[in-house]
């Protein structure tokens, strides 16, 4: 009989390496200091980023507050988008412009968000591109650049969980986070 | 005309049709939809000491049954029990009465930490086997690997093709609200958890060989590409520009990374030399570039472009030279992958409300549609270019993993816990 012996230590080496590496740096990332001085810079986002299927409870409680806000002059911190696309309406333009007016000299943080339609690589892109959308303008209103981060989520951080239209058309928006 | 002559005549027709060497027992997966061939695997005999060998056979068994080519024959019906299967050779007019065309007789020892099958493979009508007989081993706890390695085998004498069976698939797990890596063998058992689920992770990407992946992870509160080697537990950040980073594919050889990064202010490809980390930007127009995949040569890039104004795809130069639009069916062509062999991209096809996997030949040509529901997405390969792994989100009921055979037919869910969703799959290389 023909003996063929493979070479399974690939696969012992594979599965242990596996675990010696959740074992010993689950997640702390590959550079420690700079995640750590991320999640510093972005306190709020690191919050967000716990609510993996964007519980809508949570975020409205959030943004409940900030429409609120608006007896003491704090616009609305978000804006919405049409299917498939960065451009933003004259209803927006007019959010963000007080938006702008607002910020003064805080910085903030754009979030650009999908639908749950659609491929995720495809979504990511689309919300880093509503996410610029909204920085350019904010920038043409005054908002110096450098004070202006911008972040995609894509499809991974629905604000309401419902499968048509009406979810859709809530879920398709770019959130500023001052 | 007796029954010999007729067979004579058939004979001598198929050597002047030059019918190939092995004529006897072979599938032809290039058809789908074909009646799978009857195969009998019985328990593997157990030599003294030895209790793997129901459990392998079962898994052999599974492999081929989930590859849609195979009927697994029921054992209770068998008239030759394994032991004399192994000791005597099968007795080929018993295998024929249970409608087998193909028996297997294997054996396995089991000594302190390792396990050992020997199999041999017959033809039942030509009543001779079919290739040698082979011997694998591995530490016990791999047993699984063996089996793995015996359906390849029995796979690739019986298709002319190489199988897929030993090979793993990573993927997104989630749970609630925690999404983390996690790993299996692509029958969905023996998965490890590779993350805990701390922070957003998404599209991990084998490397070539299947020692490294790629991996999105806004683990610094930022979507970056992270490299994570396999066998140190390793894991370092690939880049960090400003804004998107994201969309990693693996050159072939191994040396080259494909992304889409926005530094430059519009989500566009690149391609960055691993070694040198060299950059060479490759799309520039004011559309979505992302989902880069290479051709199996490293000549070609198929990717994802919005610059006619909806989602299609899009092949290039390796250098970015001869942007050519491939898909012009439908309004939402997203997430192409190439395949293994060359000859097809596999991509997202949207419209109409549903979105399923379709393929197409390089050049845009010969499109079929292989699936179709509310949402099928991340078609990733198997390693012998046959069959398909993608998404499907059920509508408001999470997501699972499933195949689907490149002719169309054999769609199967990837055995996964119930309460996990998985998503995005990447599969592994034949491990060797």
């Amino acid at each position: 009989m023909m003996t063929k012996r493979f070479h399974f230590l690939a696969v012992t080496l594979l599965t242990l390496g596996l675990l010696s590496a959740c074992g010993s740096v689950p997640e702390a990332g590959p550079d420690g200091g700079q995640a750590g001085a991320a999640s510093g810079r972005t306190g709020d986002d690191g919050r967000a980023l716990g609510r993996a299927d964007g519980s809508a409870g949570a975020l409205d409680g959030r943004t409940a507050g900030m429409a609120d806000g608006k007896m003491n002059g704090e616009p609305e911190h978000r804006i919405y988008f049409a299917l498939n696309s960065d451009e933003i309406s004259s209803t927006s333009a007019a959010v963000l412009t007080h938006n702008a007016r607002w910020l003064g000299k805080r910085n903030v943080t754009v979030e650009g968000h999908c639908d749950e339609r659609g491929t995720r690589e495809y979504n990511l892109a689309l919300g880093q591109k509503r996410a610029d959308a909204v920085k350019q303008f904010l920038i043409s209103q005054g908002v110096e650049p450098s004070r202006i981060r911008t972040v995609s989520y894509g499809k991974e951080r629905p604000l309401v969980n419902g499968h048509g239209e009406a979810a859709w058309s809530k879920n398709r928006r770019a959130d500023l986070v001052p | 005309m007796t029954h010999f002559t007729q067979r004579f005549l058939l004979v001598c027709l198929f050597l002047l049709l030059g019918a190939p060497a092995h004529a006897g027992l072979q599938i032809d997966i290039s058809k789908g939809g074909l009646q799978p061939l009857p195969i009998a695997i019985p328990q593997f005999l157990d030599q003294p000491g030895g209790a793997s060998g129901g459990r392998i056979a079962d898994v052999v068994a599974a492999d081929l049954e989930r590859s849609g080519l195979f009927q697994i024959l029921e054992r209770k019906g068998f008239l030759q029990d394994p032991a004399s299967l192994w000791q005597q050779g099968p007795n080929f007019k018993d295998w024929r009465v249970v409608g087998a065309e193909a028996v297997v007789s294997g054996s396995v020892t089991d000594t302190g930490t390792e396990v050992t099958a020997d199999f041999f493979l017959y033809d039942v009508y030509k009543g001779t086997p079919v290739g040698k007989g082979q011997r694998f081993s591995a530490p016990k706890k791999d047993w699984h690997m063996v089996a793995h390695r015996i359906a390849d085998e029995i796979y690739a004498r019986l298709t002319g093709e190489s199988g897929y069976f030993s090979s793993r698939i990573v993927f997104v797990a989630q749970r609630g609200d925690k999404k983390w890596l996690s790993i299996m063998d692509q029958d969905g058992l023996n998965r490890v958890d590779m993350t805990e689920g701390r922070s957003l992770v998404l599209t991990p990407r084998f490397s070539p060989n299947g020692d490294n992946l790629f991996f999105l992870s806004y683990v610094s509160g930022e979507p970056r590409i992270y490299k994570w080697e396999l066998y140190t537990g390793k894991k370092s950040l690939v880049d960090d520009y400003p804004g998107l980073n994201s969309a990693p594919s693996w050159s072939p050889d191994g040396s080259r990374m494909a992304m889409t990064l926005n530094k430059d202010g519009n989500p566009e490809i690149y391609v960055k030399d691993l070694a040198s980390g060299q950059l060479s930007r490759l799309t520039h127009n004011a559309g979505i570039d992302t989902s880069p995949s290479w051709s199996p040569d490293g000549r070609r890039i198929v990717f994802n472009s919005d610059r006619g104004g909806t989602p299609q795809i899009y092949t290039m130069n390796a250098d970015g030279s001869s942007q050519t639009r491939i898909t012009f069916e439908g309004n939402y062509n997203a997430a192409p992958s190439w395949s293994p062999r060359g000859d097809l991209i596999a991509y997202v096809k949207g419209g109409g409300g549903v979105f399923g996997i379709a393929i197409i030949n390089p050049q845009g040509n010969q499109g079929r549609n292989l699936t179709s529901s509310w949402m099928d997405e991340s078609p990733a390969w198997a390693p012998n270019g046959r069959v398909i792994a993608f998404t499907r989100e059920i509508q408001g009921k999470g997501s699972r993993l499933y195949t689907i055979d490149l002719t169309g037919y054999n769609e199967r869910a990837v055995p996964m816990d119930p309460d996990i969703n998985a998503s995005d799959p990447s599969w592994s290389p034949l491990l060797k």
